[in-house]
């Protein structure tokens, strides 16, 4: 049965039907492409370009990088801290949605854009040690509105910086090209 | 259909599948995007993506291990032991693991709740009864109880000594009778039947330790210290290094009992002897040790008979013999009494044989020997928990009605005790019964008033180690999470209180005469109360000038313990010196088989609540969630059973059914059960799996008050029903395929 099948599409009505088949497989993945490289919705439209473009240091917020694995996302006291003496928090409909949260003590749930698997056990401290700046792997946040990862995180990524930057010591790239150092 | 797909084809139309399932799906961050919540107010001693770490101490059982809990973001996610504890040095067990499920149990008692007594703290669906009351009605009630001093009465558990401690200064300052403390645990133990023996030999009440880390023969006569007996952890830290701790020789361990329980399995001989025969073997051994010794053998083995003993224990000479020849090549040999050797009506004797053996090989007090626990830093004297024995003169005094209002805390009597005792009936004549049960237990059912304490993991306290360390130790407890929440909000979902706290309230209530009696604002101040004796003192763990750093350094190493080794040698004047007689162990019933309660090694007492030691499977038979009843298959195939049959095993008292599991590795003339199921009520991983054995004990003792309960004799009674066990090893069973389905 199946030989007949694939006799059959070399008949112009079969051709057709792979031309469409493979079209509508083609705009599917397509599709499916873009929309798992959408950035995830988020609990409160907080606008990264803003708050950067005030002044505020990434480590204010996402003070863990410095010390230890995860940046962390900041507390509800953290946002209050700054918004609960600014006049706007009380008439901004889009600061309501914070508010709400605050008054009653709900925790955001945040949906994290920079994401490596479960497998990878990545540190921020030695990274921010080396002396790379957040924007180096984040993109430069001033310019981003609600939060998205500018780079796709995978090995081949983390691997060609690991290697670029111990170009010159062999011994500091046997270390940072173990197998061991994130896969442990 | 005559054409087949080909390989190729297969494999083309596997490969687009493959490729679009991948693309459709897997390979975008989406895949990967979770939700994080962030602390809406963090506090100020953690940090955002790094775990906190407590040190406390396990209360799944009254050992004392000290534990490290893991937490994150105000959750407690992991348990291991920690490493400086004197008494697990980083080891937990199975128990002690899976205490996580205690505290995230979805049956929980809720709140402070009125309820009628028999009637269920959960509907059809599992779904809690919601608190009905509020604490400060509760502490009123609780109050107003107290009032009438001498008609109320405290039953308490194992764990929770701070608790102990206060209830016992309450009860001495407004008059009411002392708290009595109870656990099966103890029972199953015999823990009366030791302590009494080292009184009668060593003229001093006290729990002893036995050194197996250092010994290279160990000789046990029941004592299942692998699984629950004493400490467990300690004494399976301990066995280790007795086989492995020392290069040069690697230690030899021979186990009497009548079943085959999962310490007898790590055993190099396992001894079936007779039950009740124990201490007459000990005796046997003891003789034949002593006569290889040569010189005149001492008063205590000079009327052995070896020949009726080897009859009575059914035995070879030839097996003792070579026990003994093993003593001879040893240097270190300890011998160490097991419950089931002591729960029987020659208990007591059996036990001062045993450790009269012990004197002849001359280890009191030696490394590798036996030595008395020392008390813990601010304990004055040995407590020991009720015996059962004890527990039935208060059961009496119930039944007069005498006592108006009965606490309950930390203990499931109903469950626990020997339904023959009568104690369900005797809570009849109780006026009030207020239980502080954390989970809706049969004793909390049976009550007026549930005012739910904290979880072990959510408290303060302290904890006495009564064994299983060489130094005095007084291990701590701090909450290591605030309380369990709703989802998505800052509400606690159970609301719980310590109980210590409700009965410091309630004495504030409870009008001017008691206002002194618990001068406490809470109870962490009455904690450090008990602590400040030993502020200051040298010879600790640390040392710290005033109770404040002490009290933080105490929560930071999870307890306080001295650094020299305090355990005492026992006086061995009393010993070997007088004769001593085990007579012949009595049996109640008529039945044709020794009946073996053991408490369960994966559950124990109350661990049936927890889906993972449900789902633990037994180490020996590998059955899980359920009760079995083991048979040997040569007695299984004359009566007719096989795997699965429900049987019938009536004793004198009762009567329980449950499945069979052939289990070659038990006396023909004896079937054992597991302690550990078989609950009414304590939510729905529990309630109505299996049954409880104790249903069938009779309230018989022995002279140190323990319950005999090894001395029943049961009858099994085929239903004709049949009730698969699950289990984890093959349906074919041990004997492989002559089993027939």
């Amino acid at each position: 049965m199946i030989r007949n099948f694939f006799g059959w599409l070399t008949q112009p009505m079969g051709r057709i039907a792979v031309l469409i088949a493979a079209l509508s497989l083609f705009s599917l993945a397509a599709f499916g492409i873009y929309y798992t490289q959408q950035p995830p919705e988020q609990p409160i439209q907080f606008t990264h370009k803003l708050h950067v473009g005030l002044g505020v240091q990434c480590l204010y917020c996402h003070p863990g990088a410095l010390r230890g694995p995860s940046p962390g996302l900041p507390t509800l006291t953290k946002c209050w801290g700054c918004h609960q003496q600014i006049a706007k928090t009380n008439t901004s409909p889009k600061l309501a949605v914070l508010k709400d949260y605050v008054l009653n003590n709900k925790p955001i749930a945040w949906v994290p854009v920079a994401q490596v698997p479960d497998f990878v056990h990545f540190i921020h401290r030695p990274h921010i040690a080396a002396g790379l700046n957040c924007e180096t792997c984040h993109g430069d946040m001033s310019q981003v509105e609600i939060a998205k990862n500018p780079q796709v995180m995978n090995m081949g990524w983390c691997l060609n910086c690991h290697r670029a930057r111990t170009a010159n010591d062999p011994e500091k790239r046997v270390k940072l090209t173990d197998c061991g150092t994130c896969h442990y | 259909m005559s054409e087949k797909i080909s390989r190729r084809d297969f494999l083309k139309l596997a490969s687009v599948g493959a490729a679009t399932t991948a693309v459709l799906t897997g390979c975008g961050p989406a895949s990967r995007y979770v939700k994080r919540e962030p602390y809406s107010k963090m506090p100020e001693y953690t940090y955002n993506g790094l775990s906190t770490y407590y040190a406390t101490t396990c209360r799944e059982c009254a050992a004392g291990c000290g534990i490290i809990v893991r937490t994150m973001q105000g959750r407690a996610l992991k348990v291991e032991g920690n490493p400086s504890h004197p008494v697990n040095l980083g080891k937990t067990c199975a128990r002690g693991q899976t205490t996580l499920q205690g505290l995230y149990n979805p049956h929980r008692v809720m709140g402070p709740i009125k309820h009628t007594r028999g009637e269920a703290l959960y509907n059809a669906d599992f779904e809690n009864n919601p608190a009905n009351m509020s604490w400060d009605d509760a502490s009123q009630v609780v109050a107003d109880a107290l009032k009438d001093s001498a008609g109320i009465a405290f039953l308490l558990g194992t764990t929770s000594d701070h608790l102990f401690d206060l209830v016992s200064d309450l009860a001495t300052a407004i008059g009411a009778p002392a708290p009595i403390r109870f656990g099966v645990g103890n029972m199953f133990e015999a823990r009366a039947t030791l302590s009494k023996a080292a009184e009668d030999l060593f003229g001093q009440a006290a729990l002893p330790f036995f050194d197996i880390g250092n010994s290279d023969l160990v000789i046990s006569f029941g004592a299942n210290f692998l699984e629950t007996w004493l400490s467990p952890v300690a004494y399976n830290r301990a066995y280790a290094q007795m086989r492995r701790g020392n290069p040069k020789r690697r230690g030899y361990f021979i186990q009497f009992e009548s079943r085959m329980s999962s310490t007898a399995a790590k055993a190099d001989q396992w001894i079936p002897v007779r039950p009740g025969t124990e201490g007459l073997v000990a005796l046997a051994i003891g003789r034949l040790v002593a006569e290889a010794k040569g010189g005149a053998v001492p008063p205590v083995f000079a009327s052995v008979d070896l020949k009726s003993i080897v009859k009575a224990a059914d035995v070879s000479l030839k097996m003792l013999e070579n026990v003994a020849q093993h003593i001879a090549e040893s240097t270190n040999p300890i011998a160490i009494p097991g419950g089931s050797a002591l729960g029987l009506s020659n208990g007591l004797q059996t036990a001062k044989a045993i450790l009269n053996f012990n004197a002849l090989v001359d280890n009191f007090g030696k490394p590798g020997g036996v030595m008395l626990s020392p008390l813990s830093p601010n304990e004055d004297a040995y407590h020991r928990s009720a015996s059962v024995q004890e527990m039935a003169d208060f059961v009496e005094k119930l039944k007069s009605g005498g006592i108006k209002t009965l606490f309950v805390h930390g203990v499931n009597p109903v469950f626990e005790l020997p339904k023959s005792l009568g104690f369900s009936e005797a809570l009849g004549k109780v006026g009030t019964i207020i239980s502080f049960s954390t989970f809706p237990d049969e004793t909390a059912v049976a009550s007026d008033y549930i005012f739910p304490d904290r979880h072990g993991l959510e408290s303060w306290g302290y904890q006495r180690v009564a064994t299983g360390a060489q130094q005095s130790v007084l291990s701590g407890l701090q909450p290591v999470v605030s309380g369990v929440y709703e989802k998505d909000s800052a509400n606690l979902f159970y609301n719980p209180r310590a109980t210590t706290d409700v009965l410091i309230a309630a004495t504030k209530l409870a009008g001017d005469q008691f206002a002194q009696v618990l001068p406490f604002a809470d109870e962490v101040e009455y904690i450090q109360s008990k602590l400040t004796s030993l502020v200051g003192q040298a010879d600790g763990s640390f040392v710290a000038p005033e109770i404040n750093t002490f009290s933080a350094y105490f929560q930071q190493h999870g307890g306080w313990w001295r650094n020299a080794t305090e355990v005492a040698a026992p006086a061995a004047s009393g010993v070997l010196s007088q004769a001593l007689e085990v007579g012949p162990a009595e049996f109640a019933g008529e039945g044709e088989f020794f009946f073996k309660p053991y408490i369960s090694p994966t559950l124990a007492e109350a661990g049936a609540n927890i889906p993972w030691l449900q789902e633990l499977a037994d180490p020996t038979t590998t059955v899980m969630w359920n009760t079995w009843v083991e048979i040997n298959p040569k007695t299984a195939e004359e009566l007719g059973i096989e795997d699965d049959d429900v049987v019938r095993i009536v004793s004198e008292a009762g009567t329980v059914e449950a499945s069979v599991y052939k289990y070659p590795a038990i006396r023909p003339d004896t079937i054992a059960m597991p302690f550990g199921q078989g609950h009414t009520a304590y939510g729905s991983y529990a309630q109505g799996r299996g049954v409880n054995p104790a249903d069938i004990l009779g309230a018989n003792f022995n002279e140190a008050g323990d319950l005999a309960f090894m001395g029943m004799k049961v009858k099994v009674e085929k239903t004709g029903k049949k009730r698969e066990l699950s289990r984890m090893e093959g349906k074919l069973g041990v004997y492989g395929f002559t089993q027939e389905k």
